[in-house]
């Protein structure tokens, strides 16, 4: 106790020093806090995360330690699936009572930031925040409208998973790269030497995210910086059509068969050898799929046009502070340790994704899978380009209406030229709203 | 309060039925006294009555006063709500199809399956009224799918026995009818949702039993002396005598049928896929409300179930007087 004491002391006078040093050269930049905080202070913060218990207990592994450090910092943390965790944020921001530091997502950062729910972390920025381990990359991920209101944990990328048992099963050898006619072949070659009794793959034109990439590669960001859209009907419709072949000769897993299985999608369920999806979700595929398999394959999606970047790196999950919280330095001691300490990395390794910061992803002991999404977004290097502009205010409910959209052109209830005037009245409704 | 109706006048009319008279002139001070004592009494059961007013106030009518005004406006939660007149009930029938499906297939459920549950409950309580050995077990164990009818376990176990390779399409196959499972197949999925509406239909069952047992087994006698059949009993005694509780349960059943929401909600995951089918009205409210923000349109959405809803109700009320009797109503 008393060394913890007099090491917190040793801080807080290297802490102020540090800063008076800044203010002296003048590198402070506007760094108001340290005058006033007191780092020994006993405080409580509120901390929610969307997760499991898997999840949960790392957690509860990281706030110990975090507490080892800084005794004075209680966290009471909590944490509910992803699409209750977004309801009970929705309904405490209109009542005013966010928890002080939340996980958040990149699609709801928009709305928060406009909506002057997130602190800006920019005085915390360099000081309380290292910023040292994050690339310049990394940090523009999270600055709406020149503020920074959220720092990225982790980075994941577009890309395919492949099924090696169902691959060997059926004597075919994994997707080798090739345009998306090339893989469409692939899944039929798959599904016809399976005899049918498995899939190549589930329609691919049901995702936005293949919209995306294909329209990247002609050089188009979905939404412009001002976030008007960037695509036309024709686009859209010239995009879904592409799945009529296989969704018609039944190349692909049928939506009924996804119906029923929803929400694991075909590839948790062993039915298809391919799924177009962010490389993040390895991890949750080897435990649904469980027994039998120890690796998957994890491959570049189908190219576009040669050449193009059209693949690119979004943060799988960032970490904001409330704008109503009472102790906002407290707040982002506890952002820095979770998103920069090497011990955050040990205890998390890739649960919340590949680690953005390097001090982080020094920490942390990658298991295989983890080294193998290390390696395939290194692969990827050459597609990757710049991240399109934060997702509009309504992007998650376009997103889940393309998905509807999609299951209903698999289900043949509805025809390319419907879906397409269906999503756009949507987006009408989104972009307005 | 008995000094009070003591005081008071009580006459007869014509017809010998007691009348309540208002009481005569200010002129005696007795009459003053009351006067205060009512007063005080009035007090005295509003102050009693205050939690519940304070909770239905501030709890229902205050809200749903709010929900009507933000019917007209456009509101996420974040910014104040904008008033934008009847925008959301225009979009609403003329621009978007989904909340057409929705419509569509929540006056399926309702005109489908309703009449079914209550012909289903009015069978059952049939025969368990004429079961004596036993029959209290039966009534219970007939009543039990709605007793937990609402709740999440069922709606799962549903779920799993109407997927491709379950109980019911093993079952099916066996009898050489091979049609996979219902859950995913968007013709049947419907059809598989009024099933399990039906089978709860043990709140209704019990109402009818009640009302079984008060026909009077003299008019049974009576008809089968002038020789009436089955069918002809059930015709002339059973449907006239039972026929205000028909009509209560209908009512009460058509009002649910409406509100479906839980059995949807879990079946499809909150999807309300296969492609909208089980996208019930409540459903799809839900998630325009909560997922997607519009609290404006689902606030609209909602009283237009309110309004819908109600309409029936009263088209009901008003058809009664051809068919319902109700016992010691001459007319």
């Amino acid at each position: 106790m008393f060394n913890i004491r007099t090491r917190r002391a040793a801080l807080a006078a290297a802490a102020v020093t540090a800063s008076a040093a800044l203010v002296l050269t003048g590198c402070s930049g506007g760094s108001e806090p340290a005058a006033t905080y007191d780092p020994d202070e006993e405080v409580t913060l509120n901390l929610a995360f969307w997760g499991n218990d898997v999840r949960a207990d790392l957690y509860d592994q990281a706030i110990a330690a975090f507490n080892e450090e800084y005794p004075n910092i209680t966290v009471n943390s909590s944490f509910l699936g992803f699409p209750e965790f977004w309801e009970k944020r929705q309904t405490e921001a209109a009542g005013g009572g966010l928890p002080d530091v939340m996980q958040f997502d990149y699609s709801y950062l928009r709305q928060y930031s406009e909506n002057g729910l997130l602190l800006d972390l920019e005085p915390y920025l360099g000081n309380i925040i290292d910023t040292e381990p994050l690339s310049e990359n990394i940090l523009s991920i999270g600055v709406v409208n020149g503020e920074t209101t959220g720092i990225p944990t982790s980075t994941n990328a577009w890309g395919m998973f492949t099924n090696p048992v169902l691959l060997e099963q059926a004597g075919v050898e994994d997707f080798a790269g090739g345009s998306w006619a090339d893989y469409n072949d692939w899944m039929a070659e798959v599904t016809e030497a399976s005899g049918g009794a498995v899939y190549g793959g589930t329609d691919w034109t049901g995702r936005i995210q293949n919209f995306e990439i294909q329209q990247r590669a002609a050089g188009e960001d979905l939404f412009t910086d001002e976030g008007e859209p960037n695509f036309t009907e024709e686009d859209l419709a010239a995009f879904w059509e592409q799945g009529d072949s296989i969704r018609e000769d039944g190349t692909v897993i049928s939506q009924q068969e996804l119906e029923e299985i929803y929400p694991v999608s075909g590839f948790d369920a062993a039915k298809t050898a391919s799924e177009l999806t962010w490389d993040n979700f390895g991890a949750g595929y080897l435990g649904n799929l469980g027994e039998g398999y120890t690796e998957l394959g994890l491959v570049a999606p189908p190219v576009t046009e040669e050449g193009a970047k059209d693949l690119y790196l979004k943060p799988s999950m960032l970490h904001s502070i409330a704008a109503s919280t009472d102790h906002p330095e407290a707040a982002a001691t506890l952002v820095n340790f979770l998103v920069n300490s090497p011990e955050a990395g040990e205890i998390f390794g890739t649960n919340r994704g590949l680690p953005a910061s390097e001090t982080m992803l020094e920490g942390a002991e990658l298991d295989p899978l983890g080294e193998q999404i290390r390696a395939y977004e290194e692969s990827i290097s050459d597609r990757l380009g710049d991240a399109p502009p934060v997702p509009i205010v309504g992007y998650g409910q376009l997103e889940e209406k393309f998905r509807l959209l999609g299951t209903e052109l698999g289900f043949g209830t509805l025809t390319v030229d419907e879906a397409v005037s269906q999503f756009f009245a949507e987006m009408d409704v989104v972009l307005n709203q | 309060m008995s000094t009070t109706l003591t005081r008071a006048i009580v006459t007869a009319d014509k017809e010998g039925r007691p009348r309540l008279l208002g009481r005569r002139g200010p002129d005696t001070p007795t009459r003053h006294g009351l006067k205060v004592r009512n007063r005080r009494e009035t007090a005295t059961g509003y102050t009693f009555l205050l939690p519940w007013m304070i909770g239905f106030l501030g709890l229902t009518l205050g809200p749903m006063v709010y929900s009507l005004y933000l019917a007209f406006t456009k509101y996420n939660l974040f910014t104040e709500p904008k008033w934008i007149g009847l925008d959301n009930f225009v979009r609403m029938f003329t621009e978007d199809p989904q909340y057409i499906q929705s419509v569509q297939i929540t006056l399926v459920y309702v005109l489908i399956g309703t009449p079914i549950k209550l012909a289903a409950a009015l069978a059952v309580a049939m025969l368990l009224n004429y079961r004596d050995r036993g029959s209290t077990f039966f009534r219970s164990s007939f009543y039990a799918p709605s007793l937990i009818g609402a709740s999440v376990s069922v709606a799962i176990v549903w779920r799993a026995m109407f997927s491709t390779d379950g109980p019911v399409d093993n079952t099916l196959s066996f009898f050489g009818l091979d049609i996979g499972g219902w859950v995913g197949n968007v013709a049947l999925v419907l059809p598989m949702m009024i099933l399990l509406a039906v089978w709860q239909f043990g709140a209704p069952m019990v109402i009818f039993l009640a009302g079984l047992k008060q026909v009077p087994r003299e008019l049974y006698e009576a008809a089968e002396v002038d020789g009436a059949g089955p069918i002809r009993k059930f015709r002339s005694v059973t449907f006239p005598m039972l026929s205000s509780v028909i009509f209560f349960n209908l009512l009460l059943e058509l009002i649910n049928a409406f509100q479906v929401f839980a059995s949807a909600y879990i079946i499809s995951n909150g999807s309300g896929g296969p492609a909208g089918m089980t996208n019930f009205y409540t459903v799809y409210l839900y998630k325009r409300g909560f997922a997607d923000l519009q609290m404006g349109y689902a606030a609209a959405m909602a009283w237009v179930l309110v309004i819908v809803v109600a309409i029936i109700a009263a088209i009901l009320f008003k058809t009664q007087k051809s068919w319902v009797h109700y016992a010691g109503d001459n007319r």
